[in-house]
């Protein structure tokens, strides 16, 4: 499986696509063998599947997916099985034909199975309620709300920004106008990697206003955010694994792309310990960096984070 | 023959000034409802005192700037109540006067919903039954449309009741806040009270009149009267949702809450049109569910294959309507989101991405069940007709299609993990799982799901004919076609919205929605008219469903309650500490939100009660039925089964 590596940019419909390509497998195999006569029984299809999609997910997919996620779709799973053997009365009743041979049938080896069962459920049981009983050192699961609500404006150095209102001063067009669509063009390009536009080098040195703008703000970032947002925004800088949460990765689409310009303002100027009651448990050691930056620095780091992930920031027109 | 004529028309001219006088204080009120109403004063200034002299009362015409739409008005009320604990304002027992209020006003809001969706219904089955040419099906729809009616006429006064006790915990718990809305809505309470009154009236002449209005112009009277009523209960319940889009999305009054003078805008706030679409189309899902358990329920306990027949016929009735229904629901809810966060942005994020994120995962989870349900039930029912079967060996495929679309529908944007997990995943969001929890991935979601539903329906209306027409092959090939586009297109806009900004991603919504909506507009209307003539495989057989295909029932309209409970809570709850959003500060001890444990453990007691008080209601339909006199029918030659009568 190592040597099937999930690529990056494509995974998540890479995962569907192999997913699909084992249920076609599947079909074809048993279609195969009832042809042959060799049918495998409804139960143990059923069965077989539902294993095969709970180590496909515990093994396959890398990052290890979390239990709370596994356990949910393995539910989700298991749901679809019986959907799929219960479809019609005859799989149905194929499929129950075991389960009901071990609760009456009258053969010996049923009777065996019945006895191991008498035997085992009581023995799971008692392990489940042995482990639950067990001291456990584990941190407690945190269910933290990562994009808390902003609020409506937010004063930083003596001034006040409405967050629905207020626009990075430095995303202009040579004009020196406020230009969405202007800046949004020079942007990174996402495809295999992040690829920097030719004609939109900001470490050109004859490059003005917004591309600037952009290097000024990447200087910024790389003196004093990098260390722990990471050289490549994806949140895994030098010191990055000394805390827990680990920083906001940028490049993910569901941080800085899911919001508005003004709001990603507001959390580097207030930091961790500016987050409002429902980011609950604050667990956050970012500085509230208007300690340190001025107005204008903020908004060109911002700038530059956008610039760098391919982004655009949000906006409600 | 002269004396009947003069009958029937003295029966219309009655009906006709009976429903005038009904409409009667509605239609008087319109005038004031249109000049704005009088004044409303809570603890304000009475009207003569501003006439004491002329001076003063240029003094007192104060101006003042509509929060919402910025005009300017009249100030014409006092400012909104600045509350504080304690027993002037917030009078309690013993116990969360927050939790008290919450039980009875869901209650009320489900046996409301079930009466205005239930005479929909009626109205749609009546009309069928009006327009069907085979008699025998005219009279099953009739009598089907009888009983549907027949069921919310006891939830209609529980309905009463429990809006009685709606207000009364209302004033008991929380007068100053109950006192401040009723002061901004004074011009139209009673117009509220009235159309109640008027929608009774109905609704007991519509229930009562059914035997003696069965026939000619009179059924079609009665079928209009049907229509009367819907448009009766459809005003009151828009009533209603001006209320509640007050609350959350004030307007017509001033920064500090003081009343303008054009009631207009105060019900027309910036949430009342989404809401109202959102809740019609609830009401109906919702009160389809609930018809279809019905249905189910008396069809597990039917003693013979008569009644077995009637009421597997009644559960696919109520379910298609019911679906009919939940299928555009998403999209009205898309619409009211967005409005929403047109509206102000902190609220959308708190719903969506912050503090409440986690409830509306539950909410796509309890989706997910509805249609995966409907399917099921539909693939279910494949097993009573004859010619069935050679479409259940590919169920296979779809149930991995919608299982795909659904677990994409409920991947969470912030997953439950542990410290160590997180650690292990190297961050807070997950490189595969976490394109899931975005938008455009669930908009394709949910997508694949609706359209492959309208595929399982389109297989079951086809379950044991055979399209007939010179022109099959092509319509088939053209469908096969359309559909595969229609994948192809809704996949590959959900995979596009990565790559644009979030503004075009929202608009992207707009495609895939037409392309969903034209599946099921094109595709079923094309499927029936490659069915007119068709070759027939074998008869439907009522009754001959499987009993999991009931349980399926059953799941859809429990599915329904919960989920009709929970974003009631995700509404309500959004406002967070406001009675009235940015308007009046909700100060109360109870002013915090609640776990989502504890509003999980509210809900599941409120669909438990609802539950067990609907059970009582259908058996008081059958007590009712049992001791009616036994009425004796004609039969009718080669009609279907006659529905078992016994309600």
């Amino acid at each position: 499986m190592t040597s099937l590596k999930l690529v990056e940019g494509f995974m998540p419909m890479q995962m569907l696509f192999e997913l699909a390509l084992c249920v076609a497998l599947f079909a074809l195999t048993s279609h195969l063998l009832s042809k042959s006569g060799k049918a495998m029984p409804r139960f143990w299809q059923g069965i077989l599947f539902w294993v095969f999609i709970v180590s496909y997910l515990k093994w396959r997919v890398y990052p290890p997916i979390p239990f709370s996620v596994r356990a949910m779709y393995g539910f989700v799973s298991l749901i679809a099985v019986f959907m799929w053997v219960s479809s019609n009365e005859e799989d149905w009743k194929k499929f129950k034909q075991p389960i009901m041979n071990v609760l009456d049938a009258n053969t010996g080896f049923h009777k065996a199975l019945r006895t191991m069962f008498l035997i085992a459920i009581p023995i799971i049981l008692w392990g489940f309620s042995y482990n639950s009983f067990l001291p456990n050192l584990d941190e407690p699961v945190e269910l933290r709300t990562v994009h808390p609500a902003p609020p409506a404006s937010t004063k930083v150095h003596g001034k006040t920004f409405v967050l629905q209102t207020s626009q990075n001063p430095f995303r202009v067009n040579p004009e020196g106008k406020y230009d969405q669509e202007y800046t949004n063009a020079r942007i990174v390009e996402q495809s295999m990697g992040r690829l920097m536009k030719g004609d939109a080098n900001p470490w050109d040195e004859k490059a003005e206003g917004y591309l600037k703008y952009v290097r000024e703000g990447g200087e910024i970032f790389f003196q004093n955010c990098h260390f722990c947002h990471g050289d490549n925004l994806n949140g895994r800088g030098l010191h990055a694994f000394a805390f827990n949460p680990i920083p906001a990765n940028f490049t993910d689409p569901g941080t800085i792309a899911q919001l508005q310009e003004t709001f990603i303002f507001w959390r580097v100027s207030k930091g961790g310990i500016g987050l409002p009651n429902e980011g609950f448990p604050w667990a956050s050691v970012m500085p509230p960096w208007e300690q340190h930056l001025t107005t204008d620095e903020i908004w060109k780091v911002v700038l530059f984070e956008y610039w760098h992930t391919g982004y655009y920031p949000r906006t409600w027109d | 023959m002269g004396s009947i004529t003069r009958k029937k028309t003295l029966a219309v001219l009655a009906l006709s000034a009976m429903i005038g006088l009904l409409l009667l204080p509605v239609v008087a009120a319109i005038p004031a409802l249109a000049s704005g109403g009088e004044a409303p004063a809570a603890g304000g200034p009475p009207p003569d005192a501003a006439k004491k002299d002329g001076a003063e009362s240029e003094k007192k015409v104060e101006k003042a700037r509509d929060v919402y739409y910025k005009t300017e008005g009249i100030v014409s009320g006092a400012p909104a109540p600045k509350t504080t604990d304690g027993p002037k304002d917030y009078p309690r027992y013993n116990f969360e006067s927050r939790v008290l209020l919450w039980f009875a006003n869901q209650q009320h809001l489900y046996y409301g919903s079930f009466v205005l969706a239930v005479p929909i219904f009626c109205m749609v089955i009546e009309f069928m039954g009006v327009v069907s040419k085979d008699k025998a099906m005219a009279k099953k729809y009739d009598q089907l449309a009888y009983d549907f009616i027949k069921i919310s006429l006891t939830a209609y006064s529980l309905t009463a009741i429990l809006g009685g006790i709606l207000i009364f915990t209302f004033l008991t718990l929380y007068p100053a806040f109950f006192g401040y809305l009723s002061s901004i809505f004074r011009p139209v309470m009673h117009i509220y009270a009235l159309t109640f009154v008027a929608e009774s009236g109905t609704l007991y002449i519509y229930y009562y009149g059914w035997d003696k209005m069965k026939e000619g112009l009179l059924k079609w009277l009665h079928l209009s009267m049907s229509v009367i009523l819907n448009v009766i209960g459809t005003v009151l319940m828009f009533l209603a949702n001006s209320w509640i889009g007050f609350m959350m999305s004030p307007a017509g009054v001033d920064e500090q809450g003081r009343y303008l003078g054009n009631i207009w805008h105060v019900i027309h706030t910036a949430l009342w049109n989404p809401l109202n679409l959102h809740r019609i189309l609830g009401n109906m899902a919702f009160g389809g569910g609930v018809v279809a358990a019905y249905a189910a329920y008396r069809f597990l306990s039917a003693k013979n294959d008569e009644e077995r027949a009637h009421y597997d016929w009644m559960g696919y009735i109520a379910m298609s309507l019911g679906v009919a229904f939940l299928i555009p629901l998403p999209f009205a809810g898309y619409w009211l989101m967005r409005e929403v966060y047109a509206y102000r942005q902190q609220m959308g994020i708190t719903l969506m991405g912050g503090l409440l994120a986690w409830l509306f995962i539950i909410q796509a989870t309890m989706i997910g069940i509805l249609f995966l349900s409907t399917n099921y039930y539909l693939w279910q029912a494949l097993g009573r007709m004859r010619g069935g079967e050679r479409f259940q060996r590919y169920i296979k495929y779809f149930v991995f299609i919608l299982v795909c679309g659904f677990l994409v529908f409920i991947t969470p944007h912030t997953m439950v993990m542990t410290p160590a997990e997180l650690k292990a995943m190297g961050g807070q969001q997950h490189p595969v799982l976490g394109n899931y929890g975005v938008m455009s991935a669930k908009n394709g979601g949910i997508n694949v799901i609706i359209t492959t539903t309208v595929l399982s329906f389109i297989w079951y209306q086809r379950g044991n004919r055979m399209p007939a027409v010179s022109w099959a092959k092509f319509g088939n090939i053209f469908m096969g076609v359309f559909f595969f586009f229609a994948y192809v297109n809704i996949i590959w806009l959900a995979i596009y919205g990565y790559f644009i900004p979030a503004n075009v991603r929202v608009g992207l919504s707009v495609p895939q929605v037409a392309t969903t909506l034209s599946t099921l507009f094109f595709m079923t209307a094309l499927n029936l008219s490659m069915l007119k003539g068709a070759k027939q495989i074998g008869p439907i057989e009522w009754g001959k469903i499987s009993v999991r295909s009931q349980y399926a029932l059953i799941m859809l309209a429990t599915a329904f309650t919960w989920m009709m409970g929970l974003m009631g809570y995700i509404r309500s709850s959004v406002r967070l500490f406001w009675h009235v959003n940015e308007i009046m500060r909700d100060n109360s001890p109870w002013a915090y939100t609640h776990t989502v444990g504890f509003a999980a453990n509210m809900i599941s007691a409120n669909v438990l009660f609802f539950w067990i008080s609907i059970m009582f209601v259908f058996w008081l339909g059958t007590l009712g039925a049992k001791k009616a006199p036994v009425e004796v029918k004609s039969p009718v030659p080669g009609r279907a089964p006659e529905p078992a009568v016994g309600h």
